[in-house]
């Protein structure tokens, strides 16, 4: 037999074909496994692309879209022009950072705090009264909000009042500067148990072996925690983490939505409910579109710086 | 080990649950959208014929699910069942929507989308249908038959206004609203300008803080909270300072020029006297972050002294008041203005204006049988059916005359929402029909709603209050229609922009802008009032709305043209 080194890089390149599809008929089946997903995934997520062409058009349901106006990028121009814009922008991006930090943060303690819990009984309840919020509707949440900030007899400035803190109710949902901050801990209050489901769970998966060599070695709790689970669950926490980021920025609209007002909108409106309003609804679908672009490009930004700085820093990757 | 397994399962648990209410979901959204195939063959069938009519329109809560008597009537007479697709909010997503998605519903009232669904080619044009099969429509319409037309360039017919032809307004249902209570522990004084409306309210909150169960009794409350600021805080603006409503608009009516009518500065004043009024503290505080639910449920608790809206918009909450026997706390409408200077424009004549109005779509399984469908409801028989109910059980015929029993009347009056869900009358007011006032061959009205009904309507309250201020009906209180000239153009809140014009854009700008800052201008303390309020008018500058305003007179004059041909 001729050694290798001898073939031409055009035989070379052949063979290499050749073993790729070689593997690929000896998985054929893996193969025709996957195939309705990738069918799947390209009807509901590449075909819809087709009508980003709308953005650049002056888009009238009426026609085809062959047949519609083209404008260019007057869209883009309007939109970036557009001094509300930047507000919503900002909004959005305010909310979903502080969302992100608030929202990793609990939870990982939450479930750091139930993990070393010893009553089994108790432990469960715990837990299932604490994700048990996730269920219920941002409608029904935002009545009880309103319901408890109400100066009207409302829990918070009774308590408030009582504690002699204050002397005159607060008119918290009228107040843009509060507005943020009641948004997250009302979040953080439906969410908390839920995200912190999938914290105890990587917890669970953790060799005990691990906790009882550091015992040997005289580790108390914090130790333990700091140097056994906290890593433990970093890789969960890394994924979970930089999937959130690429979502940053479409965050959806109905918190904002129930629990604004009029008097709260600087501070309330996000970029869904902007686009909601300015696109679809006047029935603008081509300024929409713009938006929704928009979205996705610094979206995928988003994620992909996220990534590269944990791929710098950890030399791990996610994606 | 043991435990990683537990966790492990209820992790998949919970995933199982996320899946299935996500499949759920899809599966629900899946039945609504797929047309009902038993249906769709029933063509060229006798009218007896089951049919099924899918119909998108603002929410009614009291809807019978055709299970009343009028329902059950319909169904065995026209073989049609109708089944509603309610909007949320007054319906601009959920039909832009249906634009997006070129789906459509048989029958749809398309309200504030109608210029959207003409444009995308959602609408069938009525005007052949009507010539042909419906021969009570053309009637009810008569000499107005033409202004239902669309625009100069287009003649067809897409919507058929549901406002009732030749209506005369027997009773007001707009203006300043006072409880009983209050008027009366004030010896019923006159009330015809905000200072008065003020003081009235400001002697019975200082005399009675709370109500008899030790509640805080609340001044003047607002529905700002939601799109009904419209309603209850921008509206009487112009009401309260001599301009009829033109939706955002004040039109000049000799020259027909459009301003917004913010832009005018007797509002600035009537803004300043609501600012006065927060000063004071006679308005709630929650006034314009409330949401509607909250605000039914302040008035229906009897604490809320005094109301600036329209009946329909806070007659659920009185309906509750009454159910419940509280009469003392229900609500009393004056005409009340800015100053003397000033009447109120409510009233002022327009012509026939058609407005809301109920369209069929492209989608429509059988638009013959639903334009004859339409026809039934407002032929003769229809019309009182759907106004009166089925003789002998919603009325008698009492020496030729139509008398609702007395049992029925009582709870009509006072316990509404019930006898709209049992009988089902008002339910079904979908087609052209006559307004209050006119007579049917049998000498009797059409509707329910003329002089003697009203009266015997009123509660004893009403009559009390009415018999201080020596009127029969609250209508007495304003001025008489014929104190001012009809407005050529009808009103211009039925004039739409076109829905990809720079206007309609520059419209919604000015509306958040409103939204925003009228409530700041009236929370604010009183020496920073001008400085907002010269913002705001600042802003729709900025936002264009010299530019909206020249569109609005050039569509105003173009109208005065097309009426008057």
């Amino acid at each position: 037999m001729k050694p290798l080194t001898e073939m031409t890089p055009e035989a070379g390149s052949t063979l290499k074909r050749n073993r790729f599809w070689f593997k690929a008929f000896q998985q054929r089946y893996l193969y025709l496994m996957s195939l309705p997903f990738v069918i799947w995934i390209f009807i509901f997520s590449y075909v819809p692309v087709w009508g980003w062409l709308t953005a650049f058009q002056n888009y009238k349901p009426k026609d085809s879209i062959l047949d519609q106006k083209w404008v260019g990028f007057d869209n883009f121009i309007q939109l970036f022009q557009d001094e509300r814009f930047y507000i919503v922008l900002r909004n959005t991006l305010a909310m979903s950072t502080m969302g992100l930090i608030v929202g990793f943060t609990i939870p990982v303690i939450f479930a750091l705090l139930l993990n070393e819990m010893k009553g089994q009984f108790f432990k469960r309840s715990v837990q299932t009264i604490s994700y048990l919020p996730h269920f219920v509707s941002w409608v029904v949440v935002a009545g009880l909000v309103y319901k408890m900030l109400s100066t009207d007899g409302g829990a918070v400035n009774q308590l408030l009042m009582w504690l002699n803190i204050i002397d005159q109710p607060i008119q918290f949902m009228a107040k843009g500067n509060l507005f943020w901050g009641i948004l997250t801990v009302s979040d953080l209050w439906k969410e908390m148990g839920w995200n912190s489901i999938i914290f105890l769970a990587a917890m669970a998966g953790i060799d005990p072996e691990l906790y009882e060599a550091s015992t040997v070695d005289g580790a108390g709790r914090f130790r333990k925690m700091w140097h056994i689970t906290l890593p433990g669950i970093r890789t969960t926490f890394m994924v979970l983490f930089i999937l959130s980021i690429g979502h940053l920025i479409s965050i959806g609209f109905e918190k904002q939505f129930l629990l604004g007002n009029p008097v709260v909108s600087d501070y309330s409106e996000v970029l869904d409910l902007y686009a909601l309003k300015y696109g679809i609804q006047m029935g603008r679908y081509s300024y929409g579109t713009a938006i929704g672009i928009f979205n996705s490009v610094v979206s995928i930004l988003l994620v992909f710086i996220a990534n590269g700085i944990y791929k710098r820093v950890t030399k791990e990757t996610v994606i | 080990m043991k435990r990683k397994m537990k966790m492990a399962l209820s992790l998949m648990l919970a995933l199982v649950f996320v899946f299935a209410t996500a499949c759920g979901n899809s599966n629900n959204e899946g039945g609504n959208n797929t047309k009902t195939p038993e249906t769709t063959n029933a063509t060229n069938e006798p009218p007896a014929e089951p049919m099924t009519i899918r119909f998108a329109s603002g929410n009614n809560p009291n809807w019978d699910d055709m299970q009343s008597d009028i329902g059950k009537f319909i169904k065995e007479k026209t073989g049609i069942t109708i089944k509603p697709e309610f909007l949320v909010d007054n319906g601009d997503e959920t039909l832009a929507l249906m634009v997006a998605t070129d789906e459509y519903p048989d029958l749809v009232v398309p309200g504030v989308a109608t210029n959207k669904m003409v444009d995308a080619g959602a609408l069938l044009d009525l005007r052949p249908l009507i010539e042909e099969h419906a021969p009570n429509i053309k009637k009810v319409y008569g000499e107005y038959y033409n202004r239902l037309r669309w625009s100069k360039d287009d003649d067809a017919i897409y919507t058929l206004s549901l406002t009732g032809v030749d209506h005369t307004y027997f009773d007001s249902g707009s203006g300043f609203q006072l409880q009983h209570q209050v008027l009366e522990a004030a010896g019923y004084p006159e009330i015809k300008t905000v200072k008065d409306y003020e003081a009235a309210i400001k002697t019975y909150l200082e005399k009675n803080p709370t109500t008899a169960d030790g509640q805080p009794n609340i001044g003047l409350s607002l529905n700002g909270g939601e799109w009904q600021i419209l309603i209850s805080v921008t509206n009487p603006a112009f009401l309260a300072t001599g301009a009829p409503d033109n939706g955002e608009f004040f039109i000049n009516e000799e020259t027909y020029e459009a301003i917004m009518h913010y832009q005018r500065p007797e509002e600035r004043e009537y803004f300043r006297w609501l600012n006065h009024m927060n000063d004071i503290g006679l308005l709630d505080p929650e006034s314009f972050i409330q949401k509607y639910d909250q605000y039914k449920a302040k008035i229906a608790s009897g604490r809320v002294l005094g109301l600036i809206d329209q009946q329909w918009d806070y007659n659920q909450a009185e309906s509750a008041l009454k159910a419940e026997g509280k009469f003392a706390s229900t609500y009393a409408r004056f005409p009340v203005t800015l100053n003397e200077t000033y009447q109120d424009h409510s009233f002022q004549g327009t012509g026939y204006l058609p407005a809301l109005g109920i369209a069929i779509t492209k989608d429509a399984q059988d638009p013959v049988r639903l334009i004859k469908f339409l026809d039934y409801l407002a032929s003769d028989e229809g019309q009182v059916l759907l106004n009166w109910g089925i003789e002998g059980k919603h009325y008698n015929m009492v020496d030729g005359k139509r008398v609702i029993p007395a049992e029925l009347l009582e709870q009509k009056t006072n316990d509404n929402n019930t006898f709209v869900k049992t009988t089902g009358i008002g339910n079904y007011n979908i087609s052209a029909r006559y307004g209050d006032g006119v007579k049917d061959p049998s000498g009797n009205y059409y509707t329910t709603t003329f002089p003697e009904q009203i009266q015997a309507a009123y509660s004893e309250e009403d009559k009390k209050t009415l018999k201080a201020y020596g009127a029969t009906t609250y209508k007495d209180l304003w001025p008489s229609d014929d104190a001012f000239p009809e407005r050529k153009y009808g009103a211009a809140w039925t004039l739409p922009f076109d829905s990809t014009s720079e206007a309609n854009v520059i419209k919604q700008k000015t509306e958040d802008i409103m939204k925003k800052r009228i409530p700041e201008a009236i929370l604010a303390k009183p020496e920073d009032f001008d400085k907002i309020y010269d913002q705001f008018l600042k802003d729709l500058e900025d936002a264009g709305v010299a530019k909206m305003n020249e569109e609005l007179t050039k569509m105003v004059k173009d109208r005065v043209e097309l009426w008057s041909e």
